[in-house]
C-alpha cells in the first residue's frame, strides 16, 4: 500500500468511525484514537512506515494550529473580565496535581524502598492537559457557555504551569539523585516560557503588520500557514513550547485588530481533516502492551490525578469566586492528558539513566487511560453543566 | 533545518515571490517554479531532503485535486452543447502535436543517419499538455469564458488521448526496434483509461452516497479529500492513470450530486497552497542542468509541437463549427507541458537502452522550458480572448 492510499483510508475510516461511535455518543476525539489502535501496526497495520514517520510533523503543526486558535479567546477585554478565574484554577489544579501524586507515590516508593525522585517528575506530568482533545470535544458538541470559555483559556495557558513544574521537578529529582541542583534545568523551564512568548509575540506582530499584503482569499490561507509553520519551526529550532509561542501570536494576532478573526474563521474552515489525522496518527502510536507495565504507580498516578484535578480545580474556582456548577465540573473537564505529559517524559528519560525509563513507561501508559477516557470525562462535564446543547 | 521549517520556508517564499513578479505580469505559476529553482537542491538547497523526497506523493495528490476539480467541467448539460467541440479539438490538437512532431524528428533522423523509433515517442509526448499550470493561471486571473471553459475541458480529457498515443507510439517504436510488434501495450493503455475511469466512477459513487452521512461541511470536506487520496493511491497502485481516475470521479459528483457545487467550491478553499507547495517542489525537482542539452532535436521539438497544437486546435475547431475565438486562442493554453510527457519519456528510457536517454534528456528540457514559459503563454492567450 503506497502512503497516499494509507492517508485516503485514514480520513475515511477516521469519519466513518466518527459516525458509527456516534451511535453509542462517543465523541469523535476517542473514536478517531481507536480508529488508530485498530489500523495502527498493532492491528491491522495500515498505516504505512512513512505516513507514521511523518507523525511528527503533524502533531507539531496540529498543536500549533490548535494553540494559535486558542490565542482568540484571549482578547483584551476578556482577559480583564475573567483572568483571575483562570489563574487561579488552572495554577492551583496544576500545583495540586503535582502535590498530590508526588505525595501519594513518594509515600508508596517509602514503603517499597525505592529512590523517591522519580515521583517528583511523574507528579509534574500529572500537572499536564491536553488542548487539542478538549478544543475538539468543545467544537464537536458546540458547546458554549461560562465553563466552556474557561475550560479553553485553562488549556491554553496549562501548558505554562506544567513547563515551570516539569523543569523544578528534573532539577529537584536530579538534586536528590546526584545531590547537585542544577539552577539551569529551572532557568531552561522559564526560558523556554520567556523564549517562546517572544517569539510567538513577536510573529504575531509581524503577521498583523504585513497582512495588507493579502489581496485574495485564495492568499488568506497560505498567508496564515506560512505564518503558523515559520512560528512553530522556529520554536522547535529555538526549543520553546510550540504550544505557548503559537497561543502568544493567536493572541497578538487578535488584540491588534478586530479585523484579524477572519484568519481565525479561514483556519476553522480547514482544519478538521489535520485534527482527524492528528488524532488517528496518535492513536496509531498508542501502546497497550505497555498498560500491563502500569503496575500500582500507575493506578496511584491515574486515582490522585484526577482526585487532584476535581479538587485543585474547585479550590481555585472557590477562591476565585466562579460559579457553583463550574466550581464542581471543570476539574473533570480538565482529564485528558497527552503529548505534554510526554514531553516530560521524553526528557527524564534523557536525563536519569536509571530510571528515566521506568518514568517514561508510567507517563505513557497513563497518557493511554486519560487520552482514551479523558475526552469522555469533557463531554461529561460540559453535559452536566448544561453547555451542550440538547439536541446532540 | 527541520521539516516544518522548511515547509514554511517554501511557502513564506513563494508567496513573496508571487507578489514580487506579479509586478512584472509574470503569472504565480511562474514565479512558484522560480522560487523552486532558487531555494531547490541545484542552487540554495534549503529544502530539506525530506520534504523534496515527499514531493512525489504531493504532486499526485494535488494532481488528484485538480483533476478531480476539472471534473465540474463536464455535466451533461454543458456537454450536449459543447462535446463534440471538445472532443474534435483534443483529439485533433494531441493528434496533430503528434504527427507533426513525429515527421519532422522523422525527416531529421533519416538525414542524420539515427534509428527511426526515438521520433514515434516524442512525438507522443508531445501530445500533452499540463493540466495543472493551466488551471492555476485561469484560477489567478479568475478568467471566464467560452475559450476558457473549453480549455479546461480539453486540458482535462487530453491525458487519455496522450495515453492512448504513446501507448501506439511505444507499440509502433517497439515494432521498428525489435522487430516484433506487441499489441498488448495498446491493451495495456486501454486498460489504463478505462480501468482508471470505472475506478473513478465507483469511488465518486461511493462519496456521492457516502456524503449523506455528513452532517456538515467540515465532514464532507474530510471525506472529499479522504476519497482523493483514495483514488489516487489506488490507481497508483494498479498502475492506472490518477488523473483520469479523480477526474470521473469529479465528473460523477458534478452530475449526480444535488449540492455538487459545494464539493467544488471546498476544494477551492485550500487549493491555492496546494498548488503553491507543488509548483515550488517542482520547479526544485526541475532538472535545469538538462536546458544546454536541448540540441536539434529539442528545437525541433519546442516549435513543432506548438504548431502542430494550432493546426489542431483551428482544425478542431473549424470541423465542429466552434465560436471561432476558441479556433484562435485556444492553443495559448495548451502550450504548458509537464508531468504526463515526463511519463512518456520515463516509459521510453525504460524500454529503450540506446536510445533512451536522449528521448528522456529531450523530453525534460523541453519540458523544463515549456514549464516556465507555458503559464505566462496560458495568460497571453487567455487576455487576448478578453476572459481575464
Amino acid at each position: 500500500m503506497n502512503s497516499l492510499l494509507s492517508a485516503g483510508l485514514i480520513l475515511m475510516l477516521g469519519f466513518a468511525g466518527a459516525r458509527l461511535l456516534k451511535y453509542i455518543k462517543l465523541p469523535s476525539v476517542t473514536a478517531f484514537l481507536i480508529v488508530g489502535i485498530i489500523i495502527g501496526p498493532q492491528i491491522l497495520n495500515m498505516v504505512t512506515e512513512e505516513i507514521f514517520l511523518a507523525s511528527d510533523f503533524f502533531s507539531n503543526l496540529v498543536l500549533g494550529v490548535i494553540a494559535f486558535s486558542l490565542g482568540e479567546n484571549f482578547r483584551l477585554e476578556e482577559i480583564k473580565r475573567g483572568m483571575k478565574q483562570v489563574m487561579w484554577i488552572s495554577v492551583v489544579a496544576a500545583v495540586g496535581v503535582w502535590l498530590l501524586v508526588s505525595a501519594a507515590i513518594v509515600i508508596y516508593f517509602i514503603i517499597i524502598k525505592f529512590p523517591l525522585y522519580p515521583a517528583l517528575v511523574l507528579g509534574a506530568a500529572a500537572s499536564a492537559t491536553a488542548p487539542a482533545a478538549t478544543v475538539l470535544v468543545i467544537r464537536e458538541y458546540r458547546a458554549s457557555g461560562l465553563l466552556t470559555e474557561l475550560l479553553l483559556k485553562v488549556v491554553a495557558i496549562d501548558d505554562a504551569w506544567c513547563l515551570i513544574l516539569g523543569a523544578m521537578a528534573i532539577a529537584f529529582a536530579n538534586a536528590m539523585r546526584a545531590d547537585v541542583f542544577q539552577t539551569a534545568h529551572v532557568f531552561a523551564g522559564i526560558g523556554e516560557i520567556v523564549g517562546a512568548l517572544i517569539i510567538g509575540g513577536f510573529m504575531g506582530y509581524a503577521f498583523s503588520s504585513l497582512n495588507r499584503f493579502v489581496k485574495t482569499s485564495e492568499e488568506f490561507m497560505i498567508y496564515i500557514f506560512g505564518f503558523l509553520l515559520f512560528n512553530v519551526g522556529l520554536s522547535i529550532t529555538m526549543h520553546v513550547s510550540v504550544l505557548l509561542s503559537s497561543m502568544m501570536m493567536g493572541l497578538v494576532v487578535i488584540n491588534i485588530s478586530r479585523q484579524n478573526y477572519k484568519f481565525f474563521e479561514v483556519l476553522r474552515t480547514v482544519d478538521a481533516p489535520l485534527y482527524l489525522m492528528f488524532f488517528i496518527l496518535a492513536g496509531a502510536h498508542l501502546d497497550f502492551s505497555i498498560l500491563y507495565k502500569m503496575g500500582i504507580v500507575g493506578i496511584l498516578y491515574i486515582v490522585f490525578r484526577t482526585v487532584g484535578k476535581v479538587y485543585g480545580a474547585k479550590l481555585g474556582a472557590r477562591i476565585s469566586g466562579a460559579s457553583k456548577p463550574v466550581e464542581n465540573w471543570i476539574g473533570l473537564a480538565l482529564s485528558p492528558q497527552a503529548g505534554v505529559a510526554l514531553g516530560i517524559g521524553l526528557v527524564a528519560k534523557a536525563t536519569f539513566p536509571d530510571y528515566g525509563d521506568y518514568i517514561f513507561t508510567i507517563i505513557a501508559a497513563t497518557t493511554v487511560v486519560f487520552e482514551l477516557v479523558g475526552p469522555l470525562l469533557t463531554k461529561l462535564s460540559l453535559q452536566k453543566v448544561g453547555e451542550i446543547s440538547s439536541l446532540e | 533545518m527541520n521539516n516544518i521549517f522548511g515547509l514554511a520556508l517554501i511557502i513564506v517564499t513563494g508567496f513573496i515571490g508571487a507578489k514580487l513578479l506579479r509586478r512584472v505580469h509574470f503569472p504565480a505559476v511562474t514565479a512558484y517554479l522560480l522560487i523552486g529553482v532558487i531555494i531547490g537542491p541545484r542552487m540554495l538547497n534549503i529544502i530539506p531532503a525530506e520534504i523534496i523526497g515527499f514531493s512525489g506523493e504531493i504532486s499526485y495528490f494535488v494532481l488528484g485535486v485538480i483533476a478531480f476539480s476539472l471534473g465540474e467541467n463536464f455535466t451533461f448539460s454543458e456537454l450536449k452543447a459543447a462535446g463534440r467541440s471538445v472532443l474534435w479539438i483534443s483529439i485533433l490538437e494531441a493528434a496533430s502535436a503528434w504527427i507533426l512532431v513525429t515527421s519532422v524528428i522523422m525527416v531529421y533522423c533519416i538525414i542524420t543517419r539515427m534509428p527511426l523509433h526515438p521520433a514515434l515517442v516524442l512525438g507522443a509526448a508531445a501530445s500533452a499538455t499540463a493540466p495543472a499550470a493551466t488551471v492555476m493561471v485561469v484560477r489567478e486571473y479568475r478568467a471566464r469564458g467560452i475559450v476558457t471553459d473549453m480549455l479546461l475541458r480539453v486540458i482535462a480529457i487530453d491525458d487519455a488521448w496522450c495515453l492512448v498515443l504513446s501507448a501506439l507510439a511505444i507499440t509502433a517504436a517497439s515494432a521498428l526496434h525489435a522487430g516484433a510488434f506487441q499489441a498488448t501495450i495498446i491493451l495495456h493503455a486501454v486498460w489504463e483509461i478505462a480501468a482508471a475511469l470505472v475506478c473513478g466512477v465507483i469511488v465518486g459513487f461511493g462519496l456521492h452516497y457516502s456524503s449523506r452521512f455528513a452532517r456538515n461541511q467540515e465532514d464532507i470536506y474530510v471525506l472529499v479529500l479522504g476519497v482523493i487520496l483514495t483514488i489516487v493511491g489506488m490507481s497508483l497502485m494498479f498502475s492506472l492513470s490518477p488523473l483520469l481516475a479523480a477526474m470521473a470521479a469529479g465528473v460523477v459528483i458534478a452530475n449526480v450530486s444535488k449540492k455538487g457545487s459545494l464539493y467544488f467550491d471546498l476544494l477551492r478553499n485550500v487549493d491555492a497552497i496546494l498548488f503553491l507547495g507543488f509548483f515550488v517542489l517542482v520547479g526544485a525537482n526541475l532538472e535545469i542542468d538538462v536546458i544546454p542539452h536541448v540540441g536539434i532535436l529539442g528545437i525541433v521539438y519546442l516549435l513543432f509541437r506548438v504548431v502542430g497544437k494550432i493546426v489542431g486546435v483551428k482544425l478542431g475547431a473549424m470541423i465542429s463549427g466552434s465560436d471561432p475565438k476558441i479556433g484562435r486562442y485556444l492553443w495559448w493554453g495548451l502550450v504548458p507541458q509537464a508531468g504526463v510527457a515526463l511519463g512518456v519519456a520515463l516509459s521510453a528510457k525504460a524500454l529503450y537502452p540506446r536510445y533512451g536517454e536522449l528521448i528522456f534528456t529531450t523530453i525534460a528540457a523541453t519540458t523544463v522550458l515549456y514549464e516556465l514559459v507555458g503559464p505566462v503563454c496560458v495568460r497571453y492567450g487567455l487576455r487576448r480572448a478578453g476572459e481575464i
